[in-house]
């Protein structure tokens, strides 16, 4: 009997499939009925091998999952989201969710590819384009204002519109597009922007700051004109934000960006990136009476979350550490992103009109730029954990979005073992399907990683001499699983470069069934806005 | 007992090198110029304030610079004088790149290891260093060690045939390091990590696609005899 099901089933995907070949936006015509089909015989459990569904765990977890699917009949109304959680994994491709997934499971001593992120437990999910105003390939500054403004612009341009050009203060007048969290401040709710990156980096400073360039994140950063012409500087907008009652966390890296040339930093020693004497960290305390300041670990902890109403950690002076070096890499102590999570989650949702939380990986991106994979799947891990906490801690009326700006040229490639370790050597599978006693070789006979880059550092491993004889070095005399290890590439790069591929976007709570599809990447600030009515909110709180 | 008369033969070569011989090492910031000949030609000027010592190359005016204020966080530069520009390293970037660092190491120019795996052998006419000589690594060497200043006062290597020597010259004074290092501190930056980032600056286009970590330009070597600036694969 369930035989029969099955077939009935691929009938229906047949069907499905027939009628979507009929032309554009035409119903095709019913064909002629078939004739009557044989009644396939019964299978016989356990005796004839051939009700195998009963038994085959990949045809039940499949069921189920449908089965739980096909609850899902939501159709939130507007502003139904009373808080919203952003993740943003930067440079955060399918490939390195994929690559991260398995990284994670084998962690945890399993096979891998059955290992889930914490996001991938969502219930919706879709994808999304990711191009610019002007560039096929984006960086981040043009994919985040998308995400936080609703609208596309031009590579390096930092929450505004197109209409400006890059490095050319004077065409931003005017050309300012208001970001989520503007709105949610304007609207009176607690609003958070965590990174661990440079919290002027373009990513988190699309969020509170507008900028014609990413690159101008201290006034050292920028051209004399362009401060005559009364441009201000990433970090100086940060402090002096001037909607609703200021962000109430502030985390990430970026130190020196808000510190004057007259001070040197209390980790590393080195003067500040301020030309113009403002001291930011201490201007936030002045301006926020209940604001605190920390840079290290230990102060983070003590923090009082209960009384401190406005928190700045500032914890490196550029980037924090990859999260590989967290612990053991980094004198001061820093904490984690999922920590930062959660405490910013304590403090944001202490005010009843609800928060904005944007919360960035932002060093996958760079330990892709470098060639490593340990690290970018590393920090995409740690990402999942911070997933994980605000799953933990928000309560149901908050929608939590996860996706990335742009993908990475990271490839997942070769026929490796199911389990095979996802830094290693391709090792194959023998005639009988089972695990192959050799290395997989290339047409020189020599062993390739299952991870590799398009482009970047990793071309050729430079001068050393094992590249010489098959131009490609012998990969059993390095380290592959290490985490230092430089994945090799095809195109010499100094650097290697974003995709241009679509990225995926995870969603849950109020709202999430409008993520679905395939979509344009500012249609996520809409989602956002739909479902917390954060638009309609700003006015009414304007009134 | 063969290996005497070879090692008398090395010895003029060296002793040549004591022209330069300095018998107090200088506080502050100071330096040595090295005259490069063999397979690499020109000159190297190495510049120490404190915990800073860089690596220059006025030719191409290409500069690497350690700083070592926290021993924990060595920060490195690479410093493009002709386009006044500097690309900082963090510890993390350095890791990604796989360049372990070791402070002695970079500051003595050349390994503690490297000195204790070669022979050290006789030599005269220098009462303030050492010499040394050996194979390590498929690399021939020999050295002659300045014991107050803790630099080769000479370092030749032979790989395949190819020698490369580097010959201390003269020591650079507290100003000329000074001003150097001051110059740098004032160009424009660009954190590592950053660079990809960058594609529409000139410059940094330019160091993506020629790529600017790989090949160590001061040929100081770590403790297993590898080059620095080597990514270690």
């Amino acid at each position: 009997m369930k035989l029969k099901a099955i077939v009935l089933a691929m009938m229906t995907l047949s069907a499905l499939t027939l009628a979507g070949c009929g032309s554009d936006g035409e119903k095709g015509a019913t064909g002629a009925t078939g004739a009557t089909g044989a009644d396939g015989s019964n299978g016989q459990d356990g005796t004839d091998g051939r009700d195998y569904t009963a038994a085959n765990e990949w045809f039940m977890a499949g069921q189920d999952a449908v089965t739980k699917a096909s609850g899902n009949s939501i159709s939130d109304s507007a502003g139904k989201a009373k808080n919203i959680i952003l993740f943003v994994g930067d440079g955060m491709g399918i490939s390195t969710l994929t690559a991260a997934r398995i990284y994670q499971g084998q962690q945890q001593g399993k096979s891998g590819e059955e290992n889930r992120l914490s996001f991938e437990t969502f219930p919706y999910s879709g994808l999304v384009k990711t191009y610019s105003a002007n560039q096929q390939t984006p960086d981040s500054a043009p994919t985040m204002t998308a995400i936080v403004t609703g609208v596309k612009t031009k590579d390096g341009i930092i929450s505004v519109s197109d209409a400006a050009v890059r490095d050319q203060c004077s065409t931003s007048t005017g050309h300012e597009v208001m970001t989520a969290l503007e709105l949610a401040e304007i609207a009176g709710m607690s609003t958070g922007i965590i990174s661990t990156a440079r919290l002027t980096h373009a990513t988190p400073a699309a969020t509170y700051a507008h900028s014609v360039e990413r690159n101008w994140e201290a006034d050292s950063d920028m051209p004399q004109a362009a401060l005559d012409a009364g441009c201000k500087d990433i970090a100086s907008q940060l402090i002096d934000f001037p909607y609703g009652d200021g962000p109430e966390v502030a985390m990430g890296g970026g130190r020196t960006y808000f510190m004057p040339n007259t001070e040197t930093d209390p980790e590393y020693g080195r003067a500040g990136r301020r030309n113009d004497g403002r001291d930011l960290t201490t201007e936030w305390t002045s301006k926020y009476s209940d604001g605190a300041y920390v840079w290290n670990r230990a102060q983070f902890m003590s923090v009082d979350t209960n009384s401190v109403k406005h928190l700045l950690g500032l914890f490196e002076n550029s980037h924090m550490q990859y999260e590989a070096d967290r612990v053991n890499g980094d004198g001061a102590g820093e904490p984690s992103l999922a920590e930062m999570t959660s405490r910013a989650l304590d403090m944001l949702k202490q005010n009843d009109s609800g928060y904005f939380l944007m919360v960035e990986g932002g060093r996958i991106d760079h330990a892709h730029h470098a060639g490593n994979a340990a690290r970018a799947l590393e920090d995409t891990v740690a990402l999942s954990d911070a997933v994980r906490v605000a799953i933990e801690k928000a309560d149901k009326d908050t929608l939590i979005l996860v996706t990335a700006d742009h993908s990475h040229v990271f490839t997942i490639a070769g026929y490796p073992v199911r389990g095979n370790p996802i830094l290693g050597l391709v090792r194959g599978v023998d005639a009988s399907g089972a695990a192959a006693t050799t290395y997989s070789t290339d047409s020189n006979g020599m062993p390739y990683t299952t991870l590799g880059y398009a482009n970047g550092p990793g071309f050729g491993f430079g001068s050393a001499a094992v590249n010489t004889d098959s131009n490609r070095p012998d990969l059993n005399l390095y380290a592959v699983t290490d985490v230092d290890y430089r994945q090799e590439a095809t195109v010499p790069l100094g650097s290697e470069t974003h995709a241009g591929e679509d990225v995926a976007v995870y969603a849950k709570g109020p709202g999430a069934q409008l993520v679905t599809g395939s979509v344009e990447q500012n249609m996520l600030f809409h989602v956002m806005n739909y479902a917390a009515n954060l638009v309609g909110r700003a006015e009414a709180a304007q009134n | 007992m063969k290996i005497l008369p070879m090692l008398l033969l090395l010895c003029p070569a060296l002793v040549s090198a004591t022209e330069f011989c300095p018998d107090a090492r200088p506080t502050d910031a100071w330096g040595v110029s090295y005259q490069l000949s063999g397979d690499k030609q020109g000159t190297l000027l190495l510049l120490r304030q404190q915990a800073q010592t860089a690596f220059y190359n006025p030719q191409n005016q290409i500069a690497e610079w350690w700083r070592f204020d926290n021993p924990k966080h060595p920060q490195f530069s690479r410093v493009f004088g002709e386009a006044k520009r500097r690309i900082d390293y963090y510890a993390g970037d350095l890791r990604t790149l796989g360049v372990r660092v070791s402070q002695a190491e970079i500051e003595s120019f050349t390994s503690e290891h490297l000195r204790q795996v070669l022979t050290k052998v006789p030599q005269s006419s220098c009462t303030t260093a050492e010499a040394y000589e050996g194979e390590y690594q498929q690399v021939h060497y020999q050295l002659l060690w300045s014991t107050t200043l803790g630099l080769p006062l000479v370092l030749e290597t032979e790989v395949g045939g190819k020698v490369s020597r580097w010959q201390a010259q003269q020591l650079l004074t507290n100003d000329t390091v000074k001003q150097q290092l001051q110059q740098w501190q004032r160009y424009q930056r660009t954190d590592f990590a950053d660079v990809g980032d960058n594609d529409q600056d000139p410059f940094l286009a330019k160091m993506i696609n020629q790529g600017f970590v790989e090949h160590s330009e001061h040929a100081a070597y770590d403790s297993h005899g590898h080059p620095l600036g080597n990514h270690g694969h």
